[in-house]
C-alpha cells in the first residue's frame, strides 16, 4: 500500500549525500563554475562515498540499487550543484542505453572500465536533431555518426553513447570537443561536440530500449532538478523572512506569502512524479510515459520556481554575489537536455491519449498478486 | 517507498465502480436535469445501506481506554479511504456527498464528544436501520473562511443553552438526525469563544430550512437555516464544559495533522479524472489526439491530477503515520481543485460549440468542479495555512 518511507539503507545514502552536497558542492559551486571542472580532490571525495556503481547489477560490482535510489541520490546532488552532479558522476546518463539496449555485456565492456579511472567520463547525447516542424537528422547511421550537438556539459569525454529513437551507438573516437562558456552547468565543462565520420563501436536497434533509456534520462535530469528546485525555494523562502519592506517581513506580504507556498508545491509535486516514475522502473512497471511526465513538470516547475526565488530577492538576486541567477540559468539549461521538453511532451501525451484504460491515467497500480 | 495499492483496495474500487456506473452517475444527472437534491426517501440510500455505507467508524469502547485517545502505534489507512473516495467522485461527487453517515462532524464527535455523546450520537449508526444523515454547520452568512468570526449565540440559561443565529451551505442538514452546530459564547473572545453544540432535527427554533440552488453538485442538499432562541439541554455541548476549560476551542485538533483536506482533494482528483476521461473519450472518437496542440493540453491535464493525486495521498499516508502533514495536506488541497478545473475547461473547449448545449457530462463537471477550490477551505485559505508554517505568516 502506498507508503512514502525510504527504509534504513536509503535514509542511510541520502543523509550522506545530502552531508556531502551541501559541505562540498554547495559551498564551492561558483568556484567549479569559473574553473569549468571540478578540483580531482573533490572527485576524490565523491568517489570516495561508493556511489558511481549505485545502479549497476551486483553481478558486476555494483549496489544493485535501483532508480528509486538514484534520484534521491540525484536530488542531494542538484541541491548542492548539478553541475558538479554532471561532473562526478562520471558514466552518469550513459548507463542506460547501455543497459537498456546492451544489457550485461555491454555494461561490462563499456561501462565498468570507466567505473576504475576516477575522472573518467561517458558523455550521452540525443542524437536525433528533429524540432517541431524542423526536418529530422539522425546524427548517426549504420557505421558513422556525423553532425554537431551545439552545447553539451563536458569538456571530453572517454566514450560516448548516441541515443535516438530507434536505438543507440557507442563511440570511443572520431569526435571533438571545442570549449564553450555555456550558460549554465559549467562545472561539467561546457563544448561544442563535433562528429566528423565517427567510426560507432558498437550499434543497437531496438524502438523500446531507446525509450526506457530516454525515459531513465529523464528521470535522471527531473530529479537533478528537483533538487536544484529545492534550493532555490528554500533560499528565498529564509531570505522573505528577513527582509523588510513596508513595515514587514516581505514574506508576510500576502503576494508573496503564496507565491512562497506554491513555490514549495512545485518542488513537492515534481520530486513525487519522479519517485513515482522511478518505482515504477524498479518494478518492472511500464514507466515512460510517467517519466515523461515527470521530466515535463521538472522544466515546467523549475521554470516558475527559480525565476521567482530570484524576484524575491529583488535586484541582488540579479547580480552573481548570490546564486539565485545562477540557479534559474542552470534550470533553464538541465531542460534542454535528454531530448528537450516537447520530445518528453510528445511521449507523455501519446500515453495519455493511447491508452485503452480510462484508469490508466492512474499513477497506482494494484498489486499484482 | 511504494506506490501500489494493496489488492483489498483495488477489490473494493472494483465494486465501487460498479455502484458508481450504475447508480451514482446516472442519479447524479438526474438530480442535475430536474434541479433538485436527491429525496431521502429514494430507495438509493436504502440500497447503500445494504451494502454497509452510512455507518460510523466509531465503536463503542470496552474496557478502560479514555475518550479521545487512540492506540497511538496503530497505522491509520486513510489511504484507502482517500482512493475510495476519490473514486466515488470520479462517478458523481454530488450523489458521493449525498450518502447517508454521520457526516462532517464525526471526527470532531469522536475526539471530542463524551462517551454519552457518542453512544446517543453515533449508536444509531454503527448498525443502522434505514439510512440516516448526520450534518454540520459552521459557516454563516458573514463568516466562512474567517472561522473566528461566527455570529451565532450561544448563550447558557440554567442547565440549557440557547442558541440564536444563521448557518449557511450545511451539507445534509434538512434531513439530518443531528446537526453540530459551531456558536461562539462572546464573539469577541474569536475561537477561544466558540463552542459546539449537537441540535437535533426537530428542536424547538431549528427551523426555516432553505435548499439552495447551486451551479452544481445538485445531488445533495446545501441547506442554510436559523436558530431562532434554539433550546439545546447543557448535555448536548459537545464534549461538555471540561473540554472547553482545558483547550481553548478547537484549534489544537486542527494544529499537527489533518485527514480532511487531503480527502477532499481526493474528490477534486476524482471529479477532474472524470472529465479527463471524458475529454479524451471525446478527442479520440473526432480524431483529434494527433494534433499536439490538443495532445499538449490533454498531456498537462493528465500530469496535474496525477501530481495532486499523488500528494493528496502522501498528506494521507503522514497522518496515518501521525506526522504533522498540515503544508502536505493543504498542499493536495489547494493544487486539486484547479487541475480538476483545468480537466474540466480543457473538456469544455474540446467539446466546442457542444459543450455549450449543456447536456453534456463534461458540462455538468465543469460546474460541479468549481465548488472544490471553496469547500473545505478555499485555495486561498490553503496558502495562508500553507504560509503560517512556511513562513509565520501571522494569524491576521
Ligand atoms: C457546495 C458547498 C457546500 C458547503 N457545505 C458546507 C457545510 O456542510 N458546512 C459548512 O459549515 N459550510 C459549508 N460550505 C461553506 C464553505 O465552507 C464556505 O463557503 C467557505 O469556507 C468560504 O467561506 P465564505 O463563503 O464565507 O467566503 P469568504 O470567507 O467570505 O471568502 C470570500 C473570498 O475571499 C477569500 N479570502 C478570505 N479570507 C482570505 C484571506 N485571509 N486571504 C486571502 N483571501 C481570502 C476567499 O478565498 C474567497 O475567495 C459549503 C460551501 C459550498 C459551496
Amino acid at each position: 500500500m502506498f507508503d512514502m518511507s525510504l527504509g534504513e539503507d536509503l535514509s542511510l545514502i541520502q543523509d550522506q549525500v545530502r552531508h556531502f552536497s551541501t559541505r562540498v558542492l554547495h559551498e564551492r559551486h561558483r568556484e567549479f563554475e569559473e574553473r569549468h571542472e571540478v578540483p580531482e580532490s573533490v572527485v576524490a571525495e565523491f568517489a570516495a562515498l561508493g556511489l558511481a556503481g549505485l545502479e549497476l547489477p551486483e553481478t558486476l560490482g555494483g549496489a544493485g540499487l535501483g532508480a528509486l535510489a538514484k534520484v534521491l541520490v540525484l536530488e542531494e546532488l542538484g541541491a548542492g550543484d548539478p553541475g558538479a552532479a554532471l561532473a562526478l558522476d562520471g558514466l552518469g546518463a550513459a548507463l542506460y542505453p547501455l543497459a537498456e539496449l546492451g544489457g550485461p555485456a555491454a555494461i561490462e565492456t563499456y561501462a565498468v572500465p570507466l567505473l576504475d579511472k576516477p575522472a573518467a567520463r561517458a558523455l550521452l547525447v540525443w542524437g536525433d536533431s528533429e524540432r517541431p516542424g524542423g526536418n529530422r537528422k539522425p546524427l548517426c547511421g549504420a557505421h558513422t555518426c556525423d553532425g554537431t550537438i551545439p552545447w553539451v556539459p563536458a569538456q571530453h569525454a572517454d566514450r560516448v553513447v548516441v541515443l535516438d529513437r530507434e536505438g543507440a551507438a557507442v563511440l570511443d573516437s572520431g569526435f571533438r570537443f571545442t570549449p564553450l562558456k555555456g550558460s549554465g552547468l559549467r562545472a561539467a565543462g561546457a563544448a561544442q561536440l563535433d562528429f566528423i565520420d565517427a567510426p560507432i563501436r558498437e550499434r543497437w536497434q531496438d524502438r523500446e530500449g531507446a525509450a526506457r533509456a530516454l525515459a531513465r534520462w529523464q528521470l535522471h535530469t527531473a530529479a537533478l532538478m528537483v533538487g536544484l528546485m529545492r534550493t532555490a525555494a528554500e533560499t528565498s523562502r529564509e531570505y522573505a523572512m528577513q527582509r523588510v519592506a513596508f513595515g514587514k517581513p516581505i514574506a508576510h506580504h500576502q503576494a508573496l506569502a503564496f507565491l512562497i507556498a506554491d513555490m514549495r508545491s512545485a518542488v513537492d509535486a515534481t520530486r513525487i512524479l519522479v519517485q513515482e516514475a522511478a518505482w515504477r522502473a524498479d518494478r518492472g512497471l511500464p514507466f515512460t510515459g510517467a517519466a515523461a511526465t515527470a521530466f515535463v513538470e521538472a522544466v515546467e516547475a523549475s521554470m516558475f520556481v527559480t525565476p521567482n526565488a530570484l524576484q524575491i530577492f529583488g535586484g541582488q538576486g540579479f547580480m552573481q554575489d548570490l546564486p539565485l541567477e545562477k540557479y534559474m540559468r542552470e534550470a533553464r539549461t538541465l531542460g534542454l537536455l535528454a531530448g528537450g521538453v516537447d520530445l518528453a511532451r510528445d511521449i507523455a501525451g501519446t500515453e495519455v491519449t493511447t491508452s485503452s484504460d480510462g484508469f490508466a491515467l492512474s499513477p497506482i497500480l494494484a498489486e499484482e498478486s | 517507498m511504494d506506490f501500489s495499492i494493496d489488492a483489498a483496495t483495488a477489490h473494493r474500487l472494483a465494486a465501487f465502480d460498479r455502484l458508481g456506473r450504475e447508480q451514482m452517475r446516472p442519479l447524479g444527472l438526474e438530480a442535475d436535469r430536474l434541479g433538485r437534491p436527491t429525496p431521502p426517501d429514494h430507495p438509493y440510500f436504502q440500497t447503500l445501506i445494504g451494502m454497509g455505507f452510512g455507518r460510523t467508524r466509531w465503536r463503542p469502547s470496552r474496557g478502560e481506554r479514555s475518550r479521545g485517545e487512540e492506540s497511538s502505534d496503530k497505522v491509520g489507512n486513510s489511504r484507502a479511504t482517500l482512493l475510495l473516495s476519490e473514486q466515488l467522485s470520479y462517478w458523481d461527487r454530488g450523489v458521493a456527498v449525498s450518502a447517508p453517515g454521520p457526516g462532517l462532524g464525526e471526527g470532531a464527535i469522536i475526539s471530542m464528544g463524551t462517551e454519552d455523546q457518542k453512544q446517543r450520537y453515533l449508536t444509531p449508526f454503527i448498525n443502522p436501520d434505514k439510512p440516516r444523515w448526520g450534518a454540520f454547520a459552521m459557516t454563516e452568512p458573514a463568516a466562512g473562511s474567517d472561522v473566528a468570526g461566527i455570529q451565532t449565540r450561544a448563550i447558557r440559561d440554567g442547565n440549557d443553552w440557547v442558541l440564536i443565529g444563521n448557518k449557511s451551505f450545511s451539507g445534509n442538514s434538512s434531513r439530518a438526525d443531528f446537526i453540530l452546530v459551531w456558536a461562539t459564547v462572546d464573539p469577541s473572545l474569536g475561537r477561544a469563544g466558540h463552542r459546539a453544540f449537537l441540535v437535533e432535527h426537530g428542536m424547538p427554533g431549528l427551523q426555516d430550512f432553505h435548499i439552495e440552488r447551486k451551479m452544481g453538485l445538485k445531488a445533495y442538499e446545501s441547506t442554510s437555516f436559523r436558530l431562532e432562541e434554539c433550546r439545546v439541554p447543557g448535555a448536548n455541548l459537545l464534549g461538555g464544559e471540561a473540554h472547553y476549560e482545558k483547550r481553548a476551542g478547537f484549534k489544537g485538533a486542527m494544529d499537527t495533522f489533518n485527514s480532511t483536506r487531503p480527502m477532499v482533494a481526493a474528490m477534486a482528483v476524482g471529479i477532474g479524472r472524470s472529465a479527463l476521461d471524458e475529454a479524451i473519450a471525446f478527442a479520440r472518437a473526432e480524431g483529434m489526439t494527433d494534433d499536439p496542440r490538443i495532445r499538449d493540453r490533454l498531456e498537462r491535464a493528465a500530469r496535474k491530477l496525477r501530481a495532486a493525486r499523488l500528494l493528496s495521498l502522501k498528506a494521507a499516508w503522514l497522518a496515518d503515520h501521525r506526522q504533522p502533514n498540515i503544508v502536505e495536506a493543504s498542499m493536495s488541497k489547494a493544487l486539486a481543485p484547479t487541475a480538476a478545473f483545468e480537466a474540466a475547461s480543457l473538456g469544455m473547449e474540446l467539446l466546442g460549440l457542444a459543450g455549450a448545449r449543456g447536456d453534456h457530462l463534461i458540462e455538468k463537471l465543469f460546474r460541479d468542479v468549481k465548488a472544490m477550490d471553496i469547500v473545505e477551505g478555499t485555495g486561498q485559505i490553503q496558502r495562508v495555512v500553507m504560509a503560517r508554517k512556511l513562513v509565520d505568516l501571522p494569524q491576521s
